[in-house]
């Protein structure tokens, strides 16, 4: 059944042969030897410090929702470096590859870059930031603040949270596995056909490209159930429907979309892979294939998953800027009503990915008067917004800023998004850079709006706020690069420059090119005071310690438990009055945390099984990739074997006792205090944030870990 | 500053804290999100169903058979009786859970995995059958959309083979737990709602590749 | 979090079993399917009347399915099974709606065939 394959092949390792690695590409060398060092110090270092114990009990085996969120914003932002490298590379060789008299360096005609090699890099990019950075961003941030804000005290399935998260970890993984043994796919991140089929792309980057995307689908879907349960079943007593913040509302939509669009993308992706591994014809050119069919069941995922990843950035700054207004949101209901219509409409609009198919006019025209319907409802929210703010006591602290920031570019990526949104236009600029520049204003309304929210939540979690003067600088030369980058990018659009050319004939736009390097480099100094950024904010911890209500003017219940939240979320599941719960009370003067009185919680117990399945995941993609039956077959004889063991496993809860939640709670700092001494209260959130790796035996033996400069999480 | 719907909630009498607050209901929120799975489960047929509206055009047939020529309706039409009566059969298991019957769960679980298997013998004798006269998914697109979707169902229904299999034994080591009782819900759901995708399958695969 | 005290059996959706509601199901769904079959083989009326014939006779059987064995209902127990459900069904039917209805544009557009031929290109599995 299966397909004849190019090239040697062998039963023990596949196609997997020395030449697969890339020795003879210079800038691979020279990145896999960077990267082996930094992993070397990493391993060295755990173990240095004897890391390993509490990062398997604390971190790699945690079901608590807080956790795995913060390891899913890890990945996000160490996936971010990587695809901001790849752009780095696109954008250089892009300005110096212009003009037949331009200089050719390490193999390419002109530039540095082959065309594979460049074609990889471009695919890399497009699929590592929207899949691999900005998804796990946001899921990570819905993970930790979605329950916190329903008065939860974890998800309705811890254990497919853990293994959401793993499935994504192993994806990412093979996309960086891709860089050192064998290539990546070279045709975007959106895959074409039949050029992605096996005769015209008889090498493993497709595959690789197609199992990576693969996973993260999976990972994906299993969190939007897991989110969708916990809001619709496990909302604290009181938080009726309308009285649900407004991140909660958009999370709700968001992971809607999740849920019912990735299905759609599992069918496109496995189509082409029964393409390539068995010989159908789903895509072929020949024989009885469409391939249009790919590219509409591709965008039937593709055009909902856009706004799967804007609709968690909108309810980010529905957040941020009424905290910072000193306001409650401005038409909590029309909001509501806004974000449920995106996510609706945007399931009618994806033709608009594909104008130029042919379609019948009236087709055309149906997805034309769709896409421009987005506009509404996005225009409500920008009003609503901009109606919160006004007359109110607006504070320009860094998450304002960058959620003020994230309305600027939505302005601007919206109105641009119109003009794409006539098909006569897209006629003539289809696939064009003009396309290019507006779908970078979008992403970049999502990055902003995440800074922003790593700005504002990151005290809830961490127990202390990121300082302010690095952080500044930051925002701004991410202002100043975007402006450089992304104007020439709309003029080179309107004079006609396609994307994803490894080299520009027309010497009149190399000045375009230049200028946009420099947005680059700014970028890149950016990138620096971020890290400037966190590494002032970790040294400074003490002196920028909050108590619960980070800001003094929250508004929802995340605000209402301590800072870092403990393991159990909320000592008494908090009974919910009004919207706004916690500004309400503050107006009442109802802040006393503490009831007394504690009972025993009832929690689940850490697993490893996520962290095994994940891995078990990886080696099947991996030996799909490489066509290595036996092991392929190996990992899924394990993974069913797993599942099944697990479900006879019957001690996966524990209770933490009565006694522990008091001395947690009468430990944690509710006051933002530099006064404050803080050993011996730092005691108290190590035993919050302990209690699940030590199970039944108590709370002892965890308070070992007090790394202060490298724990993430100051205890 | 003020919350517009705040006012109305008089603080000094208002509940703030939900204290012996009992947990949400367990079973229910695993069920929910099964059936959330079972969803994007027939949002995957959505698309294989739009797969095959592309692919039926006369061009997708390549030259090769047209579903007319080799569909067999009665290895169809015995898949549907199996299944019916497997889906049925599960039933009268549930039904025994109602009334705590740990035998009749068991029971009725191993006659609706026999008929699973039987579903699973008819299917393999009519796909068999159709490589034996040449016809396979490599021919032409149409095939490729057609065996794909029949063989997705079928796999379905062996998933549900082993759960039962893995069910049974867990009925019996643990009897009525609320895990063992949220799991056999949750096959409920999966064993059920294989025969309603089993009906858009036979009307608009076989039925219809009939007609055409 | 879970009720530890009460026993699981009485659940809702536990007590919700009804056999006489599968037996229902079963009879109604397998006559229709019979139904279906008959009509498909004997071809009895037009290819395009037997398609829309057997499209409704489904939709029945699905609608019977799932109201008496998957509990479609608004019961307390039920009721987001239910939401869930409803909320998909527009997608289900945009996701093959739309895609027919631009691709048989498309194939009209660009696959010029010989009148005889011309007449399958109008059907699509989901023509309902």
């Amino acid at each position: 059944m299966l397909v004849h394959l190019q090239g040697p092949w062998t039963p023990l390792l596949g196609r997997l042969t020395l030449q697969q690695i890339p020795f003879h590409v210079p800038i691979l060398v020279v990145t896999f030897i960077v990267v082996a060092i930094l992993a070397a110090m990493v391993l060295a270092a755990t173990t240095y410090f004897g890391k390993w114990g509490y990062l398997w009990r604390e971190w790699l085996t945690t079901v608590d929702h807080k956790k795995i969120g913060v390891m899913y914003i890890l990945l996000g932002l160490v996936m971010l470096l990587r695809g901001f490298a790849d752009a780095l590379m696109i954008r250089t060789q892009q300005a110096m590859a212009v003009g037949p008299g331009s200089p050719g360096e390490m193999g390419a005609v002109h530039g540095y870059l082959t065309p594979f090699h460049l074609g990889q890099i471009f695919t890399a990019h497009g699929l590592i930031m929207v899949v691999f950075a900005a998804t796990p961003l946001l899921v990570g941030l819905m993970n930790i603040i979605v329950p916190l804000q329903i008065g939860a005290r974890d998800m309705a399935y811890p254990y497919l949270n853990a293994l959401g998260l793993w499935l994504t970890t192993a994806g990412a993984a093979l996309v960086m596995m891709s860089l050192f043994v064998g290539n990546f796919a070279h045709g975007g991140w959106y895959g074409f056909v039949p050029y992605f089929e096996l005769p015209y792309s008889p090498g493993v980057g497709v595959d690789y490209w197609m199992w990576t995307f693969q996973l993260s689908a999976i990972g994906t879907s299993l969190g939007s159930i897991n989110l969708i349960a916990t809001i619709v079943k496990m909302r604290a007593p009181g938080m009726t429907w309308m009285r649900m913040p407004m991140f909660t509302w958009a999370s709700l939509s968001t992971n809607l979309i999740a849920l019912t669009s990735f299905p759609v993308l599992m069918v496109a992706l496995a189509l082409l892979g029964l393409d390539r591994y068995v010989g159908t014809h789903f895509y072929t050119a020949g024989m009885g294939g469409n391939l249009m069919l790919y590219n509409d069941l591709f965008w039937v995922w593709g055009h909902p998953e856009v706004y799967f990843l804007i609709l968690p950035a909108f309810g980010i700054m529905s957040e941020i800027i009424p905290t910072f207004s000193e306001k409650t949101l401005f038409g909590y209901v029309t909001m509501v009503i806004a974000s449920f219509a995106i996510g609706g409409v945007s399931w009618g609009v994806w033709l608009h990915h594909f104008f130029t198919m042919a379609a019948a006019p009236s087709v055309n025209s149906f997805y034309s008067v769709t896409t421009m319907l987005v506009g509404i409802p996005t225009g409500v929210k920008v009003f609503n917004w901009v109606f919160t703010m006004y007359r109110g006591r607006v504070r320009y602290e860094l998450p304002m800023l960058w959620a003020l920031l994230a309305l600027f570019l939505l302005l601007v990526g919206g109105m641009t998004g119109m003009m794409n949104a006539f098909a006569s236009n897209d006629y003539m600029w289809h696939n064009g850079l003009f396309v290019v520049a507006h779908f970078h204003m979008m992403v970049l309304v999502i990055a902003a709006s995440i800074f922003g929210a790593v700005e504002y939540w990151f005290p809830k979690v961490f127990g202390f706020k990121l300082e302010q003067k690095w952080g500044k600088w930051f925002f701004w030369f991410m202002i100043i690069g975007t402006g450089w980058t992304f104007v020439p990018m709309f003029f080179l659009g309107f004079a006609g420059m396609t994307r994803r050319l490894d080299y520009i004939p027309y010497t009149q736009w190399s000045p375009y090119l230049h200028i946009m390097l420099v947005g680059m480099v700014f970028y890149v100094v950016a990138v620096l005071f971020f890290v400037a950024h966190l590494y002032v904010s970790l040294r400074d911890r003490v002196k920028n310690r909050v108590g619960a209500d980070a800001w003094g003017t929250g508004r929802s219940l995340e605000w209402m438990t301590h800072s870092p939240v403990p393991a159990y979320n909320y000592a008494f599941i908090p009974h919910v009055n009004v919207l706004d719960e916690w500004a309400w009370r503050k107006e009442n003067g109802l802040t006393e945390l503490h009831p007394g009185d504690y009972e025993g919680i009832h929690m689940p117990k850490n697993t490893g099984v996520p962290l095994f399945l994940g891995m078990l995941f990886m080696g099947l993609g991996f030996a799909l990739i490489w066509r290595i039956w036996w092991l392929a077959l190996l990992c899924v004889a394990l993974i069913v074997a797993l599942i099944i063991i697990r479900s006879f496993d019957r001690d996966t809860d524990m209770t933490i006792p009565a006694h522990t939640v008091e001395q947690v709670e009468s430990g944690a700092r509710d006051e933002t205090s530099v006064a404050m001494p803080t050993a011996g209260v730092r005691g108290g959130t190590v035993i919050a944030h302990s209690i699940l790796q030590s199970g039944t035996s108590g709370i002892s033996g965890s308070t070992t870990s007090t790394s202060p400069s490298l724990a993430p999480m100051d205890r | 500053m003020s919350a517009s719907a705040a006012q109305k909630v008089d603080p000094a009498h208002a509940t703030l804290w939900a204290r012996h607050y009992a947990g949400h209901d367990m079973i229910g929120t695993r069920t929910f999100g099964f059936w959330l799975y079972m969803l994007t489960d027939a949002m995957v047929y959505a698309a294989l169903f739009a797969t095959l509206g592309v692919l039926s055009h006369v061009v997708n047939l390549a030259g090769g058979p047209s579903s007319s020529a080799f569909i067999n309706p009665v290895y169809a039409y015995g898949q549907t009786i199996t299944l019916f009566l497997s889906v049925l059969i599960y039933g009268y298991s549930m039904v025994a859970l109602k009334n705590g019957n740990r035998g009749g769960v068991i029971g009725g679980m191993f006659v609706a995995m026999l008929l699973g298997v039987v579903y699973l013998v008819i299917s393999g004798i009519d796909i068999g059958n159709m490589f034996a006269h040449g016809i396979f998914p490599q021919v032409s697109g149409f095939l490729s959309i057609f065996f794909t979707i029949i063989i997705y169902h079928a796999l379905h229904i062996i998933v549900g083979v082993v759960w039962m299999l893995v069910m049974m034994i867990q009925v019996a080591r643990e009897g009525f737990s609320a895990n063992v009782v949220y799991r056999l819900i949750n096959l409920r759901l999966f064993w059920h709602f294989q025969a309603v995708i089993w009906v858009f399958v036979f009307a608009f695969v076989y039925l219809q590749g009939i007609v055409a | 979090m879970t009720e530890h005290m009460q026993d699981p059996l009485n659940h809702p959706e536990v007590q919700l079993a009804n056999g006489r509601a599968y037996l229902a199901s079963f009879i109604i769904s397998m006559l229709l399917m019979t139904v279906g079959l008959w009509l498909a083989v004997t071809h009895i009326t037009t290819p395009l009347g037997t398609v829309l014939m057997i499209s409704f006779l489904a939709g029945v059987a699905v609608i019977i399915q799932g109201y008496f064995i998957l509990h479609m209902d608004i019961s307390h127990a039920q009721v987001w099974h239910t939401v869930a459900m409803v909320l998909f069904l527009p997608l289900f039917v945009v996701t093959i709606g739309l895609t027919a209805w631009m691709f048989h544009g498309l194939y009209q557009r660009t696959m010029i065939m010989p009148p005889a031929a011309s007449s399958m290109a109008h059907m699509s599995p989901m023509s309902h």
